[in-house]
């Protein structure tokens, strides 16, 4: 339980930046997500902080000191792999007890923890067990109850539900939240799935070749992305470039208090956008042709195209039978101002549009 | 795996690689390619000797019977092992683990003993040969090309067997089955899915009994009588009365080493747009087949697996006969025996020491170095490692001549010695060591090693607690695989020998030449049954696995 300051982290290899002046605070005993498509630089952030990576400046500081020339295996913290990493060779207990044997604990205390340790992961009574002979579910819990019984400072996890089928992966996932929370341990975890970013994590940091686009909380990455990137990456969102080479949307179309934006690149969520005849109200009104409709029980998505080519997402919440049979009819979608976002044309920022 | 430092035990390990590659590889056969461009007497560059070897009736008569019976001998054991290995994958066979741990053990014993056991069945006086001739089949002379071919094909199948019964295991059954379902007839199916599915292991089957059989010596010079291959011309234009031509022998052995790399360069080019890997998610399984054809098929795989195993069995009978001096007398005795422990004990002890300390050295270096390969990607690693591909292609005469060569003047001036042949054993299997551990190492995912490093073990630690327990079985398979071949090495050893250390390959070879059947024929035994106890062990390491074989 300790607090991790990254300053001006940079490392690269050749012809790769991996790491660009990244700068973290992470909270004492929060719940942390490093996300990112592969190749971003999350898990080369997380095996630096681990000590499996020599960053080639900058500092990392857990608890207020620096750890940066400390070796991996003196700097107390639990990982846990997407590929497990059980010793294949040992039993589940022995796999447990394995740090702690390396921390010359008595023999008592040491049979103690594991047993509690696999308590709490729900595998109290498969100590004695091979890890040939578990599901992966199960030899994930072993990996899980083996980094945190030598009480770390911090838990790292590197993508630890990726080879784990849906459901399981769901369940897992609540499982290691609700461990984490009643033992409020540190923890810095990294995935490319953002679904599953958004539903585990305290906070969020997007990266991108190697570099932070936003550091929030969940919500505030969705309803809020700091840059084009982050908007297009967490969840659906529909882009529409305004006043450029390729824009799709003309700036004459927008209301005048936009317009003195553009060039600029316009977006929002296929959720936000009102599909059907109504009042335009405050809302930039387009006419599209549905080309497509894909049902999918609760809910349903209108894929239509405009006139000047622009393909829109919206949709559609428990759609009626008429909204599922609009493929080929013209309609109105509306997008309501105070629903758009805007990014800079030419560095992706996110600017406040005027109220 | 610790950044920052940067020079720690594995790059020493890989300076100590590259010491000994350079040393024992590079320079030996440095000074063959030397030789062979240069005139004995005035020591000038000179490319008569090729000139020669290209154009003189004797060279290129070895050269043609060379590709001759390398081409026979790979068409035989493709004409045995392809058949079996299909019988034993697709349809039920009763005693398949037998099948196959006959065909390793004919594996593991070494070709010479094979060529003698068959001069004795079929020879002139022969039992085997006056059997046929009772029921009227008259066979060609056992010495020539008839008797090279056959020990060829009966020694080298078992490698096309076992590597493409594995590839024909890892087929998905839906494949077939889909061919099946497309109309294809049985035939059909197998000549135009499962084949060309199997293709690459049965190519690298192939090009693997193709260079073994370019680079076999025992046999020829055994059984050849007058057909002479480049091996063995090279062995006697090197030991030859009149005091040998090193540049010539350089020569041939330089000719030996170019056509086994346009082999396997051929077969790399032929399989080079192969890639037929596919996630195996139904394993093929045996069918049942009609009474009479099954009685047809377990006739043909027990044929061709007693074949194999006759040479063994005549052997170890042969050592077990009575003899009185070099005359074998009616009855069963232990005399065979007591001459070898009276007249050369210290032959089997130079065998079994030779073959421990090469095996112990290799060990440690292939693990050292297969742990760096597999876990350090640099270009200097990858240099290593093509480097360590030299001795897959090289023959043993030829080493052997180039360690003479090298080695019988300062500053390493060691022929005649223990050490010479120590060095020989060791350096033509560290390669194979080193691949083994360093495959055995990829399979060891990374992560496990880091997952004990952030637990609190040093690296040191985390290497011996985590990987060492997890490699120990392959090392140790891996050890007893390069003593068997250690302990049956003959062609080299023939060249660098002195009375004083002389092996038992070498022993069997001389009295096989002189006629002292009984004295080849027991330690010939204790060659076999030694190999057998380590294919044994390794069977009971692995699971038995016959794959580890090959």
């Amino acid at each position: 339980m300790a607090r991790v300051d990254l300053r001006h982290i940079e490392k690269g290899y050749p012809g790769l930046k991996a790491l660009d002046d990244v700068n973290l605070a992470i909270e004492s005993g929060e719940f942390f997500t490093l996300l990112g498509p592969s190749g971003c630089g999350k898990t080369t952030l997380l095996r630096t902080i681990a000590g499996f990576i020599q960053h080639d400046a900058g500092e990392v500081l857990v608890a207020g000191s620096r750890i940066d020339q400390m070796p991996a295996h003196r700097r107390n913290m639990g990982m846990v792999y997407q590929d497990y990493a059980i010793f294949p060779h040992l039993s589940v207990a022995d796999n447990v007890a394995f740090g702690l044997k390396t921390r010359r604990r008595p023999s008592a205390e040491i049979a103690d923890r594991v047993q509690r340790a696999l308590e709490l992961v729900q595998l109290g009574n498969h100590g004695k067990r091979l890890p040939h002979e578990l599901s992966g579910g199960q030899q994930q819990r072993v990996a899980l109850a083996r980094a945190m019984v030598i009480n770390p400072q911090i838990l790292l996890m590197d993508e630890p539900l990726s080879n784990l089928d849906a459901k399981l992966r769901v369940e897992l996932r609540e499982d290691i939240r609700d461990l984490q929370r009643s033992l409020a341990i540190t923890t810095i975890y990294v995935t490319h799935d953002q679904e599953e970013a958004l539903a585990i994590s305290d906070r969020i940091c997007v990266m991108q070749s190697g570099r932070v686009h936003q550091v929030a909380s969940p919500q505030k990455i969705y309803a809020e992305p700091a840059t084009l990137f982050v908007a297009s990456f967490i969840g659906a969102m529909n882009v529409i470039p305004v006043g450029t080479a390729d824009a799709s949307l003309s700036a004459t179309e927008l209301p005048e208090r936009l317009r003195a934006r553009a060039p600029m690149t316009l977006a929002i969520r296929p959720e936000d956008i009102v599909v059907g005849q109504g009042a335009n109200g405050n809302a930039l009104a387009l006419d599209g042709t549905v080309e497509k409709v894909t049902y999918a029980g609760r809910e349903a998505y209108a894929h239509a195209r405009c006139a000047s080519g622009l393909r829109l997402l919206a949709h559609l919440y428990r759609p009626s039978a008429g909204q599922l049979a609009l493929v080929g009819e013209t309609v109105r979608l509306r997008l309501p101002l105070d629903r758009l976002h805007a990014f800079d044309a030419a560095d992706g920022r996110r600017i406040e549009l005027p109220a | 795996m610790i950044a920052g430092r940067r020079f720690d035990v594995w790059t020493s390990a890989m300076l100590l690689g590259f010491a000994f590659v350079a040393v024992l590889l590079v320079w030996p056969l440095w000074s063959i390619l030397a030789a062979s461009f240069t005139d004995n007497r005035t020591g000038v560059f000179t490319l008569n000797n090729y000139v020669s070897v290209l154009t003189r009736p004797l060279y290129q008569t070895a050269l043609i019977n060379s590709l001759i019976v390398s081409l026979g001998g790979m068409a035989g054991a493709l004409l045995l092992g392809v058949p079996l290995a299909i019988l034993t994958t697709r349809y039920r066979i009763a005693g398949r683990d037998l099948l196959a741990t006959l065909s390793v053990l004919a594996l593991v014993s070494p070709p010479f003993i094979g060529a003698y056991a068959w001069i004795m069945m079929l020879g002139q006086n022969g039992w085997m040969r006056h059997g046929l001739a009772a029921i009227g089949i008259e066979l060609p002379s056992i010495y020539g090309f008839f008797g090279i071919l056959l020990v060829f094909s009966l020694k080298f199948f078992p490698f096309v067997y076992l590597l493409t019964a594995s590839s024909l295991n890892t087929i998905n059954a839906s494949v077939e089955e889909a061919a099946e379902g497309l109309g294809a007839s049985p035939l059909r199916r197998l000549f135009t899915v499962t084949l060309p599915l199997v293709l690459p292991a049965l190519s690298s089957a192939a090009l693997l009994v193709f260079v073994l059989a370019l680079a076999d010596f025992g046999t020829p010079s055994i059984v050849g009588g007058r057909v002479r291959v480049l091996a063995t011309t090279a062995y006697n234009l090197f030991t030859s009365e009149m005091g040998g031509n090193p540049g010539l022998a350089s020569t041939t052995a330089i000719v030996l080493i170019v056509i086994s790399m346009v082999v396997v360069a051929l077969q790399r080019w032929a399989v080079r747009r192969r890639n037929v890997a596919g996630a195996l998610l139904r394993r093929p399984q045996p069918r049942v087949l009609k009474p009479f054809a099954s009685a047809v098929a377990h006739l043909v795989c027990y044929a061709i697996v007693l074949a194999a195993s006759l040479p063994s069995l005549v052997v170890i009978y042969t050592s077990l006969r009575k003899t009185s001096g070099p005359v074998f007398q009616p009855g069963f005795g232990i005399e065979s025996y007591a001459r070898v422990m009276h007249e050369v004990p210290h032959v089997i002890a130079n065998s079994f020491s030779y073959s421990t300390i090469s095996v112990a050295m290799i060990v440690i270096l292939g693990t050292l170095i297969g742990y760096v390969l597999a876990r350090r990607d640099s270009p200097v690693a990858g240099t290593l490692d093509s480097a360590l591909m030299i001795p897959y292609i090289v023959p043993g005469v030829v080493m052997g001549v180039g360690f003479v060569v090298t080695f019988n003047v300062p500053p390493l001036e060691i022929t005649g010695t223990a050490t010479i042949l120590v060095l020989m054993l060791m350096i033509r299997r560290l390669p194979y060591s080193v691949r083994s551990s360093a495959s055995i190492l990829k399979q060891i995912k990374g992560s496990i090693e880091e997952a004990a490093i952030s637990l609190g073990a040093s690296p040191a630690q985390a290497f011996l607690k985590v990987t060492m327990p997890l490699m120990l079985p392959g090392i140790v398979a891996g050890a007893l695989m390069s003593f068997i071949t250690a302990i049956n090495e003959l062609s080299s050893s023939l060249i660098l020998y002195v009375g004083r250390t002389m092996t038992m390959p070498v022993r069997i070879y001389l009295s096989v030449l002189d006629g002292e059947f009984g004295t080849a024929a027991a330690l010939s035994t204790i060659l076999l049954v030694t190999s057998g106890a380590a294919v044994y062990a390794v069977f009971r390491l692995t699971g038995s696995k016959e794959n580890a074989f090959v």
